[in-house]
């Protein structure tokens, strides 16, 4: 009981200083004028319209991306998870592709689509490319760029949710209804807090990325704080200008709290979701195989192809590796550790959830999911506010500061896979190990991790996407010298050669997109041999 | 007159045989036990005949209709006015008694009024009036049970079907709903198929019981013939 108590406190404390301690530094420091309280820099934030405006700004487009994640998502989540459409695989991997890389990469591939020497002029007139042009560096642009790259988040929270339903539930409504009346009535209905959760979890993803409204040319809040630190170096006015976010955060979890946490819970994924009867498409397969091909053609293949035409020639590829391949070899090792290191502190972070075994378990959880939802900037800039001092300067001048920003944000990610895990391990388990005199050590090496090894494997592939696709923070906090591949790409989009940065983006995919080919096959070939 | 044929029907689910060769008259109005232990294939007719699956060979016909035959749903399950109630209940969490009740006339497009008066028939006949405005997670076992039964007859379906439907419950809430169970059946005559490994509860319910095992039918007679009361021995047969 000791060791147990004594790990979870130290995972707990470990968790306080990454990812609390930040917070709370950034929020001091925005209230504090040499050395007094004051809220100068506030009043200085608010002295113009302009925060307004683009605080206006940013929650018209979470919104927008929001709706039209939720829209796309629950029909595609439904449609791939529900109906006997086949490449059912295939289609949800190229749908979710979008949310695996970088979000400014999707921007710049739609670029090399709509732009003036674009993909789409060699098939259209230059008026029509004009005004496509316009609407893409613009508010419209910028909506569908981040819905097509947080839809997957509502697509597969459908599709998760669904195999949470149990299917007499279903059954008992197809005796007096159609399938179509029985998905509208009672399946929607039943998944509707896990759609809603999801949705707000986009919308705070939305509200929180800088990279792709910076390139799309939409002014929105989260670039104040990068703007007042990077260009200005006023740091006061960058914590000042990160707080309503973190504010803004905060009120949307806290509704997600009150309204949605104790009906999500009741939602929990089953095993064995694969073997669930599917709907039949019937006369209308062709249709909807059709629709579905043809969507995920526009938001995911021809942006792709863009990318790929663009980047042009092998040349390219050996011009960009020349380039950047420090930054991919830094990337690829940062992530693994970061993945690493988040797959442990999640572990014991989840099992604290999970077995409730310190009253503060429900303020770590929500602390966790809160941290994940704030915007990156604000994170980075709580780092800085911590670390940035000749004391700290053994961690904050290196590499570590990124791996800590990683720990800081993406916890979530791990903790939560792991409560998800451990939900499916009867507790006689680890009791029975209890029984033949284990110690609490011993029965999590040896009973629990083994029982719940698949589920770290998919939290560490999903930390491992998360760090590598990193952007936000790594800018803010990496040491000079030691940029990571995603930063070298956003530096290199305002003065690079466009092949250039269309190769090292395809080089990024591939580094993304290999490793979960890897554990497919790896999971695939286990579930076979099984 | 018979309304339900299934004419040697055989099904195997993943790769294992669950039902071979199964062939079964019911008459209007009867009362149908089909026992058996776990995994003697019991269910499967159940999901057979209300139309969640398919037949891999044979038939099932339900009125004089062909419904399901050689891998094919013919028809559709809202198309085939039966009732069921499942083991677990199955009663949707998010809707009110009331929309539980309301869900299949709604579906089968009854008028409101009509609506409102056949809820509040069939929760007076279950006596459960009180309770309309309840969700199904505050109710308890036995009042989720009534509502389950309510909702599954409140269609005035031909046959009802019972999943194990009163085995979660304690011995004296089963006997009292059996009792339930046998007068809703006399008053309003439906034909009633029940599946249960419990002999007591065959015995009561059934007027003609089908014995199964490893997915066959082993013997098929009345209760007293097949089952004389207090003799156990086709129960233990059973659940070897």
């Amino acid at each position: 009981m000791m060791a147990r108590r004594s790990v979870l406190i130290i995972a707990v404390l470990l968790l306080a200083v990454i990812g609390l301690a930040p917070m709370v530094v950034m929020f001091a420091r925005s209230i504090t004028v040499d050395g007094g309280l004051s809220l100068e820099f506030y009043r200085n934030l608010m002295a113009s319209d302009r925060p307004w405006r683009l605080l206006g700004n940013s929650l018209t487009l979470a919104s927008l991306v929001a709706l039209l994640s939720t829209l796309l998502g629950v029909s595609l989540g439904i449609v791939l998870g529900k109906t006997d459409i086949p490449l059912r695989r295939l289609f949800t991997l190229l749908f979710t592709l979008p949310l695996l890389i970088p979000s400014y990469i999707t921007a710049l591939s739609w670029a090399d689509v709509l732009g003036g020497s674009g993909l789409a002029s060699h098939f259209v007139s230059a008026a029509w490319i004009k005004t496509a042009s316009a609407l893409l560096f613009g508010l419209p642009g910028c909506v569908l760029v981040l819905a097509s790259t947080f839809m997957p988040v509502v697509m597969l929270a459908t599709m998760i949710y669904l195999r949470t339903i149990n299917p007499r539930l279903e059954e008992a409504a197809r005796l007096v209804s159609r399938p179509s009346g029985v998905l509208r009535a009672i399946t929607i209905p039943l998944i509707r807090p896990g759609i809603v959760l999801a949705a707000t979890l986009v919308f705070l993803l939305a509200l929180g990325d800088f990279g792709v409204p910076t390139f799309l040319r939409v002014d929105v809040f989260p670039t104040e704080s990068f703007t007042q630190f990077s260009a200005f170096y006023n740091f006061g006015a960058a914590t000042a200008a990160a707080v309503p976010l973190a504010i803004l955060t905060i009120a949307v979890l806290g509704g997600e709290q009150l309204f949605l946490r104790h009906r999500t819970d009741e939602l929990r994924p089953a095993s064995g979701g694969d073997d669930l009867p599917r709907l039949r498409l019937g006369r209308g397969k062709p249709l909807v195989v059709i629709a579905v091909a043809v969507l995920c053609l526009v938001i995911v293949v021809i942006p792709l192809i863009a990318l790929l035409v663009q980047s042009g020639s092998a040349g390219a590829y050996i011009r960009a590796l020349h380039t950047v391949g420090d930054s991919l070899v830094r990337s690829l090792v940062l992530a693994a550790v970061g993945a690493t290191a988040l797959t442990i502190l999640g572990f014991f972070v989840g099992y604290l959830i999970h077995t409730r075994a310190l009253a503060v378990w429900r303020a770590v959880d929500a602390w966790t999911v809160l941290l994940f939802a704030l915007p990156s900037t604000v994170i980075g800039i709580g780092l800085i506010a911590l670390w940035n001092r000749p004391a700290t300067n053994l961690i904050y001048a290196t590499p570590l500061m990124i791996l800590l920003g990683y720990l800081a944000q993406y916890t979530a990610l791990t903790s939560r896979a792991t409560v998800a895990g451990l939900a499916l391990v009867p507790a006689s388990m680890e009791e029975a190990a209890a029984v033949t005199g284990a110690g609490w050590v011993r029965r999590v090496i040896l009973i629990v991790v083994p029982l719940v090894r698949r589920t770290l494997m998919g939290g560490w592939l999903i930390a491992y996407i998360f760090c590598l696709r990193d952007t936000g923070i790594t800018m803010l906090v990496y040491p000079p010298g030691y940029d990571t591949l995603p930063v070298r790409i956003l530096t290199l989009m305002a003065n690079g050669a466009p092949d250039l940065i269309a190769a090292a983006s395809v080089l990024m995919i591939v580094a993304t997109v290999v490793p979960l080919a890897i554990l497919a096959l790896i999971l695939g070939k286990q579930r076979r041999s099984r | 007159m018979t309304v339900i044929e299934f004419n040697s029907v055989s099904k195997t689910y993943q790769g294992k045989v669950v039902l071979e060769d199964f062939t079964l008259v019911v008459e209007a109005g009867e009362r149908v036990v089909i026992l058996g232990p776990s995994g003697c294939g019991k269910t499967t007719v159940l999901r057979l005949l209300a139309g969640f699956i398919a037949p891999d060979s044979g038939s099932v016909s339900i009125a004089g209709q062909l419904v399901a035959a050689e891998g094919k749903i013919i028809q559709p399950p809202e198309r085939r006015n039966l009732g069921m109630v499942f083991q677990d209940m199955a009663l949707w969490p998010h809707l009110t008694v009331e929309g539980n009740l309301e869900f299949g006339l709604k579906a089968q497009h009854v008028v409101k009024s009509e609506r409102q008066r056949r809820i509040t028939g069939m929760l007076a006949l279950v006596q459960m009036d009180a309770y309309r405005r309840a969700r199904p997670p505050e109710l308890s076992g036995g009042q989720q049970q009534r509502i389950a039964l309510a909702r599954a007859l409140i269609l005035q379906p031909r046959v009802l079907l019972m999943d194990e439907a009163l085995s979660s419950l304690d011995e004296e809430l089963n006997q009292h709903l059996r009792k339930e169970l046998l007068l809703l059946h006399g008053q309003l005559g439906f034909t009633l198929i029940y599946v249960t490994h419990d002999h007591v509860e065959a015995h009561d319910i059934g007027t003609q019981i089908v014995c199964m095992r490893k997915g066959r039918i082993e013997r098929i007679g009345t209760a007293s013939g097949v089952m004389p009361r207090g003799a156990d021995t086709l129960g233990a047969d059973a659940a070897k």
